[in-house]
Protein backbone atom coordinates (compact mmCIF):
# COMPACT_ATOMS: atom_id res chain seq x y z
CA UNK A 1 0.00 0.00 0.00
CA UNK A 2 1.80 3.14 -0.93
CA UNK A 3 2.38 5.93 1.27
CA UNK A 4 -0.31 8.43 0.53
CA UNK A 5 -3.28 5.73 1.35
CA UNK A 6 -1.63 5.13 4.49
CA UNK A 7 -1.38 9.02 5.17
CA UNK A 8 -5.08 9.04 4.51
CA UNK A 9 -5.75 6.21 6.58
CA UNK A 10 -4.01 8.37 8.94
CA UNK A 11 -5.86 11.66 8.60
CA UNK A 12 -9.14 9.92 8.79
CA UNK A 13 -7.78 8.55 12.29
CA UNK A 14 -7.04 11.59 13.88
CA UNK A 15 -9.99 12.89 12.91
CA UNK A 16 -12.03 9.84 14.13
CA UNK A 17 -9.73 10.21 17.53
CA UNK A 18 -11.36 13.45 17.62
CA UNK A 19 -14.99 12.50 16.79
CA UNK A 20 -14.41 9.86 20.18
CA UNK A 21 -12.77 12.45 22.35
CA UNK A 22 -15.95 14.71 21.52
CA UNK A 23 -18.33 11.90 22.04
CA UNK A 24 -17.21 11.26 25.40
CA UNK A 25 -18.36 14.39 26.78
CA UNK A 26 -22.10 13.74 26.08
CA UNK A 27 -23.18 17.86 26.81
CA UNK A 28 -20.66 19.35 24.59
CA UNK A 29 -23.64 19.44 21.43
CA UNK A 30 -26.43 20.71 23.45
CA UNK A 31 -24.65 23.32 25.33
CA UNK A 32 -23.16 25.23 22.56
CA UNK A 33 -26.49 24.74 20.97
CA UNK A 34 -27.70 26.54 23.69
CA UNK A 35 -25.11 28.81 23.67
CA UNK A 36 -26.39 29.65 19.68
CA UNK A 37 -29.87 29.88 21.36
CA UNK A 38 -28.45 32.22 23.43
CA UNK A 39 -26.82 34.47 20.83
CA UNK A 40 -29.45 34.37 18.71
CA UNK A 41 -32.15 35.71 21.21
CA UNK A 42 -29.85 38.33 22.31
CA UNK A 43 -29.39 39.38 18.29
CA UNK A 44 -32.99 39.08 17.33
CA UNK A 45 -34.10 41.59 20.24
CA UNK A 46 -31.42 44.08 19.23
CA UNK A 47 -32.40 43.85 15.89
CA UNK A 48 -35.73 45.42 17.12
CA UNK A 49 -34.33 47.57 19.32
CA UNK A 50 -32.01 49.52 17.02
CA UNK A 51 -32.30 51.37 13.68
CA UNK A 52 -29.35 50.45 11.86
CA UNK A 53 -28.10 52.46 9.25
CA UNK A 54 -28.42 50.67 5.76
CA UNK A 55 -30.67 48.40 6.85
CA UNK A 56 -34.22 48.38 5.94
CA UNK A 57 -35.85 46.79 8.28
CA UNK A 58 -34.67 44.60 12.02
CA UNK A 59 -35.51 41.63 9.65
CA UNK A 60 -32.93 42.56 7.20
CA UNK A 61 -30.22 43.23 10.44
CA UNK A 62 -31.31 40.03 11.54
CA UNK A 63 -30.16 38.06 8.69
CA UNK A 64 -27.28 39.63 8.92
CA UNK A 65 -25.95 38.85 11.83
CA UNK A 66 -26.68 35.30 12.01
CA UNK A 67 -24.96 34.49 9.40
CA UNK A 68 -21.87 36.49 11.39
CA UNK A 69 -22.52 34.65 13.83
CA UNK A 70 -22.62 31.31 12.16
CA UNK A 71 -19.29 32.25 11.13
CA UNK A 72 -17.45 32.99 14.53
CA UNK A 73 -18.26 29.37 15.49
CA UNK A 74 -15.88 28.63 12.41
CA UNK A 75 -13.45 30.94 12.55
CA UNK A 76 -13.35 30.22 16.39
CA UNK A 77 -12.47 26.46 14.95
CA UNK A 78 -9.51 27.74 13.19
CA UNK A 79 -8.08 29.71 15.55
CA UNK A 80 -8.67 26.76 18.38
CA UNK A 81 -5.68 24.58 16.54
CA UNK A 82 -3.08 26.44 18.78
CA UNK A 83 -5.13 25.64 21.67
CA UNK A 84 -5.01 21.78 20.55
CA UNK A 85 -1.54 21.78 20.00
CA UNK A 86 -0.59 23.18 23.16
CA UNK A 87 -3.06 20.31 24.61
CA UNK A 88 -1.05 17.94 22.86
CA UNK A 89 2.60 18.91 24.31
CA UNK A 90 1.00 19.10 27.37
CA UNK A 91 -0.59 15.55 27.38
CA UNK A 92 3.09 14.54 25.85
CA UNK A 93 0.77 13.04 22.92
CA UNK A 94 2.77 15.40 20.67
CA UNK A 95 5.87 13.71 21.21
CA UNK A 96 4.46 10.79 19.51
CA UNK A 97 2.69 12.23 16.72
CA UNK A 98 6.34 14.10 15.97
CA UNK A 99 7.89 10.58 16.30
CA UNK A 100 5.38 8.75 14.49
CA UNK A 101 6.20 8.15 10.71
CA UNK A 102 2.81 10.33 9.69
CA UNK A 103 4.63 13.33 11.37
CA UNK A 104 3.91 16.11 13.34
CA UNK A 105 2.99 18.58 10.32
CA UNK A 106 0.82 16.11 8.99
CA UNK A 107 -1.00 15.52 12.31
CA UNK A 108 -1.31 19.28 13.01
CA UNK A 109 -3.17 19.24 9.86
CA UNK A 110 -5.34 16.69 10.30
CA UNK A 111 -6.31 18.10 13.96
CA UNK A 112 -7.92 20.66 11.89
CA UNK A 113 -10.26 18.34 10.19
CA UNK A 114 -12.93 17.45 13.10
CA UNK A 115 -12.99 20.85 14.50
CA UNK A 116 -13.61 22.18 11.12
CA UNK A 117 -16.68 19.55 10.18
CA UNK A 118 -18.31 20.66 13.38
CA UNK A 119 -18.00 24.06 13.46
CA UNK A 120 -19.86 23.15 9.55
CA UNK A 121 -22.48 21.70 11.35
CA UNK A 122 -22.94 24.35 14.10
CA UNK A 123 -23.35 26.52 11.68
CA UNK A 124 -26.05 24.95 10.21
CA UNK A 125 -27.45 24.42 13.60
CA UNK A 126 -27.59 28.09 14.13
CA UNK A 127 -29.07 29.13 10.77
CA UNK A 128 -31.42 26.43 11.13
CA UNK A 129 -32.51 27.41 14.61
CA UNK A 130 -32.52 31.20 13.05
CA UNK A 131 -35.30 29.98 10.78
CA UNK A 132 -37.34 27.84 13.17
CA UNK A 133 -37.60 29.71 16.20
CA UNK A 134 -36.52 33.79 14.71
CA UNK A 135 -38.35 33.48 11.25
CA UNK A 136 -35.02 34.19 9.39
CA UNK A 137 -35.81 34.05 5.92
CA UNK A 138 -32.73 32.21 4.19
CA UNK A 139 -32.05 32.73 0.49
CA UNK A 140 -32.64 29.08 -0.36
CA UNK A 141 -31.70 29.29 -4.20
CA UNK A 142 -28.78 30.18 -3.52
CA UNK A 143 -28.01 27.79 -0.61
CA UNK A 144 -26.15 25.20 -2.04
CA UNK A 145 -23.10 27.64 -3.44
CA UNK A 146 -22.47 28.86 0.03
CA UNK A 147 -20.67 25.08 0.81
CA UNK A 148 -18.11 25.11 -1.60
CA UNK A 149 -17.93 29.28 -0.91
CA UNK A 150 -17.73 28.42 2.70
CA UNK A 151 -14.63 25.45 2.02
CA UNK A 152 -12.55 28.21 0.13
CA UNK A 153 -13.11 30.73 3.13
CA UNK A 154 -11.80 27.77 5.43
CA UNK A 155 -9.12 27.55 3.19
CA UNK A 156 -7.69 31.02 3.65
CA UNK A 157 -8.80 31.15 7.79
CA UNK A 158 -6.88 28.33 8.26
CA UNK A 159 -3.17 29.32 7.12
CA UNK A 160 -3.65 31.91 10.74
CA UNK A 161 -4.38 28.76 12.74
CA UNK A 162 -1.98 27.19 11.71
CA UNK A 163 0.89 30.10 12.24
CA UNK A 164 -0.63 30.60 15.90
CA UNK A 165 -0.04 26.87 15.82
CA UNK A 166 3.63 27.47 15.08
CA UNK A 167 3.84 30.14 17.70
CA UNK A 168 2.34 27.69 19.99
CA UNK A 169 5.03 25.33 18.91
CA UNK A 170 8.02 27.90 19.65
CA UNK A 171 6.79 30.11 22.53
CA UNK A 172 4.44 27.66 24.14
CA UNK A 173 2.00 30.26 24.11
CA UNK A 174 -0.51 31.70 21.69
CA UNK A 175 -3.76 30.93 22.67
CA UNK A 176 -3.79 34.09 24.27
CA UNK A 177 -2.89 36.37 21.26
CA UNK A 178 -5.53 34.06 19.34
CA UNK A 179 -8.03 35.46 21.61
CA UNK A 180 -7.12 38.94 20.64
CA UNK A 181 -7.23 37.93 17.31
CA UNK A 182 -10.49 36.77 17.04
CA UNK A 183 -11.78 39.99 18.80
CA UNK A 184 -10.31 41.85 16.16
CA UNK A 185 -11.35 40.28 13.08
CA UNK A 186 -14.76 40.29 15.02
CA UNK A 187 -14.95 44.36 14.25
CA UNK A 188 -12.75 44.46 10.85
CA UNK A 189 -14.52 40.88 9.47
CA UNK A 190 -17.81 42.97 9.36
CA UNK A 191 -19.53 39.83 11.45
CA UNK A 192 -21.82 42.21 13.61
CA UNK A 193 -22.37 44.82 11.95
CA UNK A 194 -21.45 46.53 8.50
CA UNK A 195 -18.06 47.59 8.38
CA UNK A 196 -18.54 50.49 6.47
CA UNK A 197 -19.80 52.14 9.90
CA UNK A 198 -16.06 51.59 10.85
CA UNK A 199 -13.72 54.76 10.44
CA UNK A 200 -11.85 54.48 6.79
CA UNK A 201 -8.02 53.57 8.29
CA UNK A 202 -9.90 50.75 9.82
CA UNK A 203 -12.26 49.78 6.87
CA UNK A 204 -8.34 49.40 5.20
CA UNK A 205 -7.50 46.52 7.67
CA UNK A 206 -10.87 45.09 6.84
CA UNK A 207 -9.94 44.79 2.64
CA UNK A 208 -6.08 42.87 4.20
CA UNK A 209 -7.65 39.88 5.36
CA UNK A 210 -10.01 36.81 3.85
CA UNK A 211 -12.79 37.44 6.54
CA UNK A 212 -14.56 40.02 5.10
CA UNK A 213 -15.02 39.23 1.87
CA UNK A 214 -15.88 35.00 2.83
CA UNK A 215 -18.49 37.23 5.17
CA UNK A 216 -19.97 39.35 2.56
CA UNK A 217 -20.69 36.59 -0.25
CA UNK A 218 -21.65 34.02 2.26
CA UNK A 219 -24.16 36.74 3.69
CA UNK A 220 -25.10 37.27 0.08
CA UNK A 221 -25.45 33.57 -0.80
CA UNK A 222 -27.34 32.77 2.70
CA UNK A 223 -29.82 35.81 2.85
CA UNK A 224 -29.46 37.75 -0.38
CA UNK A 225 -27.51 40.74 1.34
CA UNK A 226 -26.32 43.58 -1.18
CA UNK A 227 -21.73 42.39 -1.83
CA UNK A 228 -19.34 45.27 -1.41
CA UNK A 229 -17.62 43.88 -4.24
CA UNK A 230 -18.38 41.91 -6.81
CA UNK A 231 -18.57 37.67 -6.32
CA UNK A 232 -15.78 36.87 -8.61
CA UNK A 233 -13.35 39.63 -6.92
CA UNK A 234 -14.55 38.64 -3.28
CA UNK A 235 -13.52 34.79 -4.42
CA UNK A 236 -10.80 35.56 -6.17
CA UNK A 237 -9.32 37.37 -2.91
CA UNK A 238 -9.95 33.98 -1.26
CA UNK A 239 -8.36 31.96 -3.39
CA UNK A 240 -5.33 34.21 -3.68
CA UNK A 241 -5.14 33.97 0.36
CA UNK A 242 -5.87 30.16 0.80
CA UNK A 243 -3.34 29.57 -2.33
CA UNK A 244 -0.24 32.14 -0.77
CA UNK A 245 -0.99 31.57 2.95
CA UNK A 246 -1.52 27.48 3.06
CA UNK A 247 1.78 26.36 1.45
CA UNK A 248 3.30 29.59 3.74
CA UNK A 249 1.61 28.15 6.95
CA UNK A 250 2.78 24.97 6.32
CA UNK A 251 6.22 25.72 5.69
CA UNK A 252 5.95 27.72 8.91
CA UNK A 253 4.78 25.34 10.81
CA UNK A 254 7.39 23.06 9.72
CA UNK A 255 9.94 25.27 10.19
CA UNK A 256 8.75 26.01 13.77
CA UNK A 257 8.83 22.17 14.85
CA UNK A 258 12.47 21.80 13.52
CA UNK A 259 13.69 24.98 15.23
CA UNK A 260 12.04 23.47 18.87
CA UNK A 261 13.84 19.92 17.81
CA UNK A 262 17.24 21.64 17.38
CA UNK A 263 17.15 23.88 20.57
CA UNK A 264 15.39 20.73 22.40
CA UNK A 265 12.47 22.83 23.70
CA UNK A 266 10.13 20.62 21.85
CA UNK A 267 9.86 18.51 24.94
CA UNK A 268 8.45 21.70 26.80
CA UNK A 269 5.35 22.92 27.33
CA UNK B 1 22.39 -7.79 8.13
CA UNK B 2 19.35 -5.34 7.26
CA UNK B 3 16.65 -5.16 8.87
CA UNK B 4 13.30 -6.65 7.56
CA UNK B 5 11.24 -3.01 7.12
CA UNK B 6 13.91 -1.34 5.38
CA UNK B 7 13.10 -3.18 2.48
CA UNK B 8 9.38 -3.11 2.82
CA UNK B 9 9.25 0.77 3.19
CA UNK B 10 9.97 3.57 0.71
CA UNK B 11 12.04 6.30 2.15
CA UNK B 12 10.80 9.86 2.55
CA UNK B 13 12.66 12.99 3.38
CA UNK B 14 11.47 15.69 5.50
CA UNK B 15 9.42 17.45 2.67
CA UNK B 16 7.77 14.00 1.90
CA UNK B 17 6.21 14.17 5.52
CA UNK B 18 3.02 15.98 3.82
CA UNK B 19 3.35 14.75 0.49
CA UNK B 20 4.15 10.78 1.19
CA UNK B 21 7.04 9.37 -1.22
CA UNK B 22 7.34 6.71 -4.07
CA UNK B 23 10.92 7.42 -4.14
CA UNK B 24 12.50 3.57 -4.92
CA UNK B 25 14.73 1.96 -1.84
CA UNK B 26 17.60 2.78 -4.50
CA UNK B 27 17.58 5.97 -4.20
CA UNK B 28 17.58 6.59 -0.35
CA UNK B 29 20.43 7.35 1.19
CA UNK B 30 21.62 4.61 3.80
CA UNK B 31 25.61 3.98 5.10
CA UNK B 32 24.33 0.29 4.96
CA UNK B 33 28.59 -0.56 5.06
CA UNK B 34 28.46 -0.31 8.39
CA UNK B 35 24.99 -0.25 9.56
CA UNK B 36 23.97 -1.70 12.87
CA UNK B 37 20.68 -1.01 14.70
CA UNK B 38 20.87 1.68 16.33
CA UNK B 39 24.92 3.89 16.21
CA UNK B 40 24.93 7.08 18.01
CA UNK B 41 28.70 9.16 16.81
CA UNK B 42 29.98 11.91 18.52
CA UNK B 43 26.77 13.07 19.61
CA UNK B 44 27.20 16.13 21.85
CA UNK B 45 24.04 18.62 24.11
CA UNK B 46 24.30 21.80 25.96
CA UNK B 47 21.30 23.01 27.34
CA UNK B 48 22.84 26.64 27.65
CA UNK B 49 26.22 28.32 27.05
CA UNK B 50 27.31 28.42 30.50
CA UNK B 51 26.61 24.96 31.71
CA UNK B 52 28.60 21.71 30.88
CA UNK B 53 27.37 19.51 28.06
CA UNK B 54 24.62 16.63 28.91
CA UNK B 55 26.62 14.54 26.03
CA UNK B 56 29.78 15.53 25.44
CA UNK B 57 30.89 13.17 21.96
CA UNK B 58 28.81 10.10 23.45
CA UNK B 59 29.29 6.89 21.51
CA UNK B 60 27.63 4.25 21.59
CA UNK B 61 26.22 1.11 19.00
CA UNK B 62 23.55 -1.62 20.06
CA UNK B 63 24.81 -5.14 17.74
CA UNK B 64 21.70 -6.93 16.70
CA UNK B 65 19.97 -9.24 18.92
CA UNK B 66 21.40 -7.28 22.07
CA UNK B 67 19.55 -5.89 25.04
CA UNK B 68 21.67 -2.55 26.58
CA UNK B 69 21.75 -1.17 29.72
CA UNK B 70 22.36 2.64 30.10
CA UNK B 71 22.57 3.46 34.34
CA UNK B 72 23.68 6.85 35.18
CA UNK B 73 22.28 9.21 38.20
CA UNK B 74 19.29 11.81 37.70
CA UNK B 75 19.79 14.46 35.46
CA UNK B 76 23.23 12.67 33.60
CA UNK B 77 21.80 13.07 30.39
CA UNK B 78 20.03 9.25 29.67
CA UNK B 79 16.74 10.75 28.42
CA UNK B 80 18.06 13.21 26.55
CA UNK B 81 20.44 10.49 24.83
CA UNK B 82 17.18 8.46 24.60
CA UNK B 83 15.30 11.71 22.79
CA UNK B 84 17.88 12.35 20.18
CA UNK B 85 18.16 8.83 19.74
CA UNK B 86 14.71 9.01 18.59
CA UNK B 87 14.83 12.00 16.83
CA UNK B 88 12.73 13.64 19.51
CA UNK B 89 15.46 16.86 19.42
CA UNK B 90 18.32 17.37 17.53
CA UNK B 91 21.82 17.13 18.86
CA UNK B 92 24.36 19.84 18.81
CA UNK B 93 27.15 17.41 17.02
CA UNK B 94 27.27 13.96 16.06
CA UNK B 95 25.02 11.74 14.03
CA UNK B 96 22.53 9.24 14.95
CA UNK B 97 21.77 6.02 12.52
CA UNK B 98 19.39 3.35 12.61
CA UNK B 99 20.78 0.42 10.66
CA UNK B 100 22.28 3.46 8.23
CA UNK B 101 19.03 5.98 8.44
CA UNK B 102 20.59 9.19 9.43
CA UNK B 103 18.12 10.83 12.22
CA UNK B 104 18.82 14.53 10.42
CA UNK B 105 19.07 13.50 6.79
CA UNK B 106 15.91 11.09 6.81
CA UNK B 107 13.89 11.58 9.97
CA UNK B 108 10.55 9.97 8.19
CA UNK B 109 12.09 6.93 7.10
CA UNK B 110 14.02 7.00 11.03
CA UNK B 111 11.05 7.09 12.43
CA UNK B 112 10.00 4.16 11.17
CA UNK B 113 12.03 1.81 12.67
CA UNK B 114 12.64 3.00 16.29
CA UNK B 115 9.99 3.96 19.02
CA UNK B 116 10.56 5.07 22.40
CA UNK B 117 8.85 4.57 25.19
CA UNK B 118 9.32 7.83 27.18
CA UNK B 119 9.83 7.84 31.11
CA UNK B 120 6.65 8.67 33.38
CA UNK B 121 2.36 8.28 32.62
CA UNK B 122 2.18 10.98 29.82
CA UNK B 123 1.24 10.35 26.11
CA UNK B 124 -2.01 8.68 26.24
CA UNK B 125 -5.55 10.09 25.23
CA UNK B 126 -7.63 10.10 28.41
CA UNK B 127 -10.60 9.93 27.09
CA UNK B 128 -10.16 7.43 24.60
CA UNK B 129 -10.49 3.34 25.69
CA UNK B 130 -7.42 1.12 24.91
CA UNK B 131 -8.51 -0.38 21.44
CA UNK B 132 -9.33 3.15 20.16
CA UNK B 133 -5.89 3.91 21.51
CA UNK B 134 -4.17 1.41 19.67
CA UNK B 135 -5.87 1.64 16.61
CA UNK B 136 -5.09 5.51 16.47
CA UNK B 137 -1.62 4.45 17.24
CA UNK B 138 -1.15 2.10 14.38
CA UNK B 139 -2.87 4.28 11.99
CA UNK B 140 -0.28 7.71 12.73
CA UNK B 141 2.85 4.86 12.45
CA UNK B 142 1.20 4.29 9.25
CA UNK B 143 1.32 -0.06 9.59
CA UNK B 144 0.54 -1.47 6.73
CA UNK B 145 -3.11 -2.49 5.97
CA UNK B 146 -2.48 -6.19 6.00
CA UNK B 147 -0.51 -5.85 9.35
CA UNK B 148 -3.27 -3.81 11.00
CA UNK B 149 -5.79 -5.40 12.33
CA UNK B 150 -3.19 -8.33 13.51
CA UNK B 151 -0.94 -5.71 15.38
CA UNK B 152 -3.68 -4.82 17.00
CA UNK B 153 -4.33 -7.82 18.56
CA UNK B 154 -0.98 -9.00 19.14
CA UNK B 155 -0.70 -6.04 21.28
CA UNK B 156 -3.88 -7.02 22.79
CA UNK B 157 -3.31 -10.47 23.64
CA UNK B 158 0.80 -10.35 24.26
CA UNK B 159 0.35 -7.03 26.92
CA UNK B 160 -2.72 -9.03 28.16
CA UNK B 161 -5.53 -5.90 27.50
CA UNK B 162 -8.17 -7.80 26.64
CA UNK B 163 -10.33 -7.15 29.57
CA UNK B 164 -8.97 -3.49 29.32
CA UNK B 165 -10.00 -3.29 25.58
CA UNK B 166 -13.32 -1.47 26.25
CA UNK B 167 -12.03 1.06 28.96
CA UNK B 168 -10.74 4.65 28.81
CA UNK B 169 -7.47 5.29 30.01
CA UNK B 170 -8.66 7.72 32.52
CA UNK B 171 -10.19 4.83 34.33
CA UNK B 172 -6.90 2.42 34.71
CA UNK B 173 -4.46 2.27 36.88
CA UNK B 174 -1.04 3.64 36.33
CA UNK B 175 0.35 -0.21 36.03
CA UNK B 176 -2.49 -0.41 33.49
CA UNK B 177 -1.65 2.88 31.40
CA UNK B 178 2.04 1.58 31.59
CA UNK B 179 1.37 -1.61 30.06
CA UNK B 180 -0.61 -0.04 27.23
CA UNK B 181 1.92 2.30 26.88
CA UNK B 182 4.56 -0.55 26.58
CA UNK B 183 2.18 -2.28 23.70
CA UNK B 184 1.76 1.34 21.76
CA UNK B 185 5.78 1.06 21.41
CA UNK B 186 5.94 -2.57 20.15
CA UNK B 187 3.09 -2.49 18.26
CA UNK B 188 4.54 -1.33 14.79
CA UNK B 189 6.99 -3.68 15.19
CA UNK B 190 9.85 -1.40 15.22
CA UNK B 191 13.88 -2.79 15.03
CA UNK B 192 14.84 -0.57 17.67
CA UNK B 193 13.15 0.03 21.30
CA UNK B 194 14.03 2.90 23.09
CA UNK B 195 12.76 2.27 26.82
CA UNK B 196 13.14 4.99 29.30
CA UNK B 197 12.47 3.75 32.79
CA UNK B 198 10.21 0.83 31.38
CA UNK B 199 9.28 -0.66 34.75
CA UNK B 200 7.46 2.68 36.43
CA UNK B 201 4.51 1.28 38.04
CA UNK B 202 4.77 -2.45 36.47
CA UNK B 203 3.98 -5.41 38.49
CA UNK B 204 5.89 -8.85 38.29
CA UNK B 205 3.34 -9.87 35.48
CA UNK B 206 3.54 -6.84 33.45
CA UNK B 207 7.52 -7.02 33.52
CA UNK B 208 7.24 -10.46 32.34
CA UNK B 209 4.87 -9.57 29.39
CA UNK B 210 7.19 -6.55 28.80
CA UNK B 211 10.56 -9.18 28.82
CA UNK B 212 8.96 -11.37 26.65
CA UNK B 213 8.16 -8.40 23.75
CA UNK B 214 11.94 -7.74 23.97
CA UNK B 215 12.83 -11.40 23.53
CA UNK B 216 10.62 -11.41 20.53
CA UNK B 217 12.37 -8.44 18.99
CA UNK B 218 15.64 -9.46 19.08
CA UNK B 219 14.72 -13.18 18.01
CA UNK B 220 13.81 -11.24 14.67
CA UNK B 221 17.98 -9.24 15.51
CA UNK B 222 15.93 -6.49 16.63
CA UNK B 223 17.79 -4.09 19.68
CA UNK B 224 16.86 -2.75 23.03
CA UNK B 225 18.24 0.68 24.89
CA UNK B 226 17.07 0.41 28.32
CA UNK B 227 17.73 3.31 30.54
CA UNK B 228 16.84 3.78 34.18
CA UNK B 229 18.82 5.33 37.56
CA UNK B 230 21.87 3.31 38.49
CA UNK B 231 21.50 0.68 40.98
CA UNK B 232 18.15 -0.84 39.64
CA UNK B 233 17.53 -4.16 37.15
CA UNK B 234 21.40 -5.53 38.19
CA UNK B 235 19.53 -8.79 38.41
CA UNK B 236 18.14 -8.26 35.02
CA UNK B 237 20.19 -9.87 31.76
CA UNK B 238 21.24 -7.55 29.34
CA UNK B 239 23.82 -8.04 27.15
CA UNK B 240 26.08 -4.70 27.86
CA UNK B 241 25.81 -2.31 30.70
CA UNK B 242 26.68 1.04 30.89
CA UNK B 243 26.79 4.19 32.64
CA UNK B 244 26.35 7.67 31.71
CA UNK B 245 28.50 9.96 33.74
CA UNK B 246 29.83 13.32 32.59
CA UNK B 247 28.65 13.31 29.10
CA UNK B 248 29.71 10.02 28.24
CA UNK B 249 29.25 6.30 28.74
CA UNK B 250 31.65 4.32 31.19
CA UNK B 251 31.22 0.30 31.27
CA UNK B 252 28.99 -0.98 34.50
Amino acid sequence: MSDAILAGHAFLAVMRRDLHVYLSYRTRLVSQALTAVFSLTLFYYVSRLVHVRGFGSPGSYFGFVVVGIALVSVMYSCFSIPDLVRQELVAGTFDRLLLSPFGAVRSVMAMTLFPLLYSFVLAALTLGMGCLLFGLRLHWSTVPLSVPVMALALLSFLPFGLLFAALTVVIKQGTVATSWVIALISIVGGLYFPVSLLPHWLQTAAKLQPFTPATDVLRHLLVNSSLGDSPSASLLKLGLFACVLMPAATLVLGGAIRFAQRRGTIIEY
Amino acid sequence: MTPRSLSAVAPSGSTDELFGSAVPLDGYESDTADARPLSLRGVSKRWSKDQSPVLDRLTLTLEPATKTWVGGRNGAGKTTMLRIAAGLIEPDGGDVKIWGVSARHNPTRHRRLVSLLPAGDRGLYARLTVRRQLEFWARIAMVPRERFRRSIEEAIDCFELSELAGRRVDRMSMGQRQRLRIAMTFLPEPEVVLLDEPLTSLDAEGTALLNAAIDRLLARDGAVLWCSPSGEHLDMRFHTRWILERGGLVSA
